[in-house]
């Protein structure tokens, strides 16, 4: 196997492209979960409240692969478990939801319960200060060369890990008032982490998968997940960071929206059209995206990799705002290596994406 | 009010998820003397399978759905009392759950709704089962069907290994086995060797349905 080598670093990189010049090589981000344990040999369990370990496979991981930013992530759930949720962890696997805080009753007659809910202290509840410390040791190591980015779920989603998945679902059009409160008692939860995340010297980076079209129609999107997102969003920006929003599933009909709440780069989900996106936002956002995590990265050969990444390179290549080649949502933890290692050598065989002609020219 | 007048209105209050127009028009079925088996069949579930079909075609989504079926069992609640013993006999007995390594149940949840409106007797097992307990489960229930659902595809194996522990323990006849979520495809269910496959709530009980009256494959729906 050739060793392909980097002629830039992801940051100078990132820069470059941002710029227009340039660059060696378009970036690319497979997004590596739990899949950094597999890197340093130890259990997706051993991460529980260990900081340093959860920094030290993911500087192996980046080190190992040299994509283009590092997410500091182990499940979704790191914020709900602050504010109260049990949280499951098999010896192995990303962890669950057990109990959400908040156990409402079939009739929601105890929706008083939400008024009991408060905001997470990042620096003391639950595995925060953990995840804080982890990302900490990640920039001193790595983040003169590479992005670091600090997972945080979203309002909507994190309120489903405060009440159940479905009691949230439902109560979106039984007691609307109920949802506020939880998405908003979220945002605060959303809001002091971030500040933490930013004083630890990484960028948040927004993961919603509860706000997906899959799930609740885009006009209770707009209604309950977008206002908090925006506020979120743009507390952000004040801060002076971009920000990533991945939603999983189907998202076509949320776009404009996701525009709207202020992100600056969509993460695309293979279950959406990526070409569809470049056409409708791509003039306004970067995006991200969307090769299949278990389909392809993790089930298919070195050979499907390859194509995939072709495939996805001709299709958005040539975006305005930019493109970063990534999987549609996290790896599975036990995705091969050399896939990933596949993912990064086709888009280094690939090159600069400027000196594209058009996207028929495009091999690997 | 005329009775097919009267269980179009409640199949569309149960369409509207208008809880209390649906208890209203229950109460005054039973007054008008309509049977309380019809009522459910043709009025509830007819409403709710439309709520179906509505969710298949992008109109509604989880959040709809769900408020629908509450609305149906606000009039279950209501007749049920009323029903004649031998209309309680149901269809089969379905055990259903999502395989060990996933929590996303959402899904399975509307396809227990389903097939609880489409008069089967349903256990719901829950989430992240193990193969052995779908088995163990159905056993103990006297289940004619055993429903596994999985949204992601490392979990997959794990139906095949319920359909491999019940032919190992040589009663894999007693059982029809049926499989859905995103990733689950008709000729996945065929490898696996399952006897049926849906892809929405709407179908699992159509494809329950004929199985149980004992059409061979159901993988086609
Ligand atoms: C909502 C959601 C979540 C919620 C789930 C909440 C809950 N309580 O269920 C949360 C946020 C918790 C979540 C978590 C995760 N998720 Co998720 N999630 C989704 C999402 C956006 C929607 C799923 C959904 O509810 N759909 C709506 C329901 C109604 O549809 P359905 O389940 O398909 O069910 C219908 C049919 O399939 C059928 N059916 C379903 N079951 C059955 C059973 C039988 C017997 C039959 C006949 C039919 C049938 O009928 C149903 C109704 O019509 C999907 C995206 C997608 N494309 O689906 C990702 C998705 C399923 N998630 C995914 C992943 C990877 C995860 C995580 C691992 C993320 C992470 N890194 O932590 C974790 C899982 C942790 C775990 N071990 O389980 C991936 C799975 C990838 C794969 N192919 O393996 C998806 C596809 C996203 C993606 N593109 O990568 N997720």
């Amino acid at each position: 196997m050739t060793e392909w080598k980097d002629e830039m670093t992801a940051i100078e990189r990132m820069t470059a492209y941002a710029k227009g010049e340039d660059i060696d090589r378009l970036p690319c981000v497979p997004i590596v979960g739990n899949t950094a344990a597999r890197v340093i040999g130890v259990k997706v369990s051993d991460f529980r409240g260990n900081g340093e370990l959860i920094a030290k496979a993911h500087i192996a991981a980046y080190k190992l692969f040299h994509y283009d930013n590092i997410r500091v992530f182990t499940d979704l759930y790191t914020q709900a478990e602050a504010m109260g949720s049990e949280v499951i962890y098999p010896e192995d696997e990303t962890a669950y939801l057990g109990q959400p805080v908040i156990k409402l009753d079939p009739r929601l007659s105890n929706l008083d319960e939400i008024d009991k809910l408060r905001p997470a202290d990042p620096y003391k509840d639950g595995n925060l200060p953990e995840h804080l410390k982890a990302m900490r040791i990640v920039v001193d190591a790595v983040g003169e060369e590479v992005p670091v980015g600090g997972a945080v779920t979203g309002p909507f989603t994190n309120s489903s890990f405060l009440v159940g998945a479905e009691n949230l679902v439902r109560l979106t059009l039984k007691n609307p008032e109920a949802v506020h409160k939880l998405c908003q008692v979220s945002l605060e939860s959303n809001l002091r982490y971030v500040d933490a995340v930013i004083d630890a010297g990484v960028t948040p980076s927004l993961t919603d998968a509860m706000s997906s079209s899959t799930v609740i129609s885009p006009r209770l999107f707009r209604k309950f997940s977008l206002p908090y997102l925006k506020k979120l969003i743009d507390h952000i920006h004040d801060k002076g960071k971009k920000v990533t929003l991945h939603i999983c599933g189907k998202t076509d009909g949320i776009w404009e929206d996701m525009v709207k709440a202020g992100a600056d780069c969509l993460s695309i989900d293979n279950d959406a059209d990526i070409l569809k996106a470049k056409e409708l936002v791509g003039d306004r956002v970067m995006l991200m995206g969307n090769v299949r995590p278990s389909e392809t990265m993790l089930e298919g050969t070195v050979e499907d990799v390859r194509k995939a990444t072709v495939e996805v390179v001709r299709k958005v290549y040539d975006s305005p705002k930019g493109f970063i080649v990534a999987s549609g949502c996290s790896l599975p933890t036990e995705t091969p290596f050399e896939n990933i290692h596949e993912m990064l050598n086709t888009v280094r065989r690939i090159g600069n994406p400027f000196a594209i002609k058009d996207a028929t020219s495009i091999v690997a | 009010m005329e009775k097919e007048e009267l269980l179009r209105q409640i199949a569309d209050a149960v369409v509207e998820m208008e809880e209390d127009t649906v208890e209203e028009l229950a109460q005054q079925s039973l007054t008008a003397g309509i049977d309380a088996y019809e009522t459910i069949d043709l009025g509830l579930a007819k409403g709710m399978e439309r709520a179906g079909q509505l969710f298949d075609e992008e109109e509604y989504f989880v959040p709809e759905l769900l408020m629908c079926s509450d609305a149906m069992n606000v009039g279950i609640d209501v007749l049920k009392p009323h029903l004649k013993s031998e209309n309680v006999s149901k269809k089969g007995k379905v055990v259903i759950g999502v395989v060990e390594g996933d929590t996303h149940d959402i899904g399975k949840n509307l396809v227990r709704l389903m097939m609880e409106t489409g008069g089967f007797e349903v256990l719901d097992l829950g989430r992240d089962i193990p193969p052995a307990e779908f088995v163990s489960k159905a056993e103990e229930y006297g289940a004619d069907i055993i429903g596994i659902a999985t949204l992601m595809t490392t979990t997959m194996p794990g139906m095949k290994e319920v359909v491999d522990i019940l032919a190992n323990k040589g009663i894999r006849d007693k059982y029809k086995v049926i499989v859905g979520g995103g990733p689950i495809s008709p000729a996945f269910a065929k490898k696996i060797g399952a006897d049926g496959y849906a892809r929405n709530a709407a179908d699992a009980v159509k494809v329950a349905e004929k199985l149980l009256g004992n059409t061979d494959l159901a993988l086609g729906a």
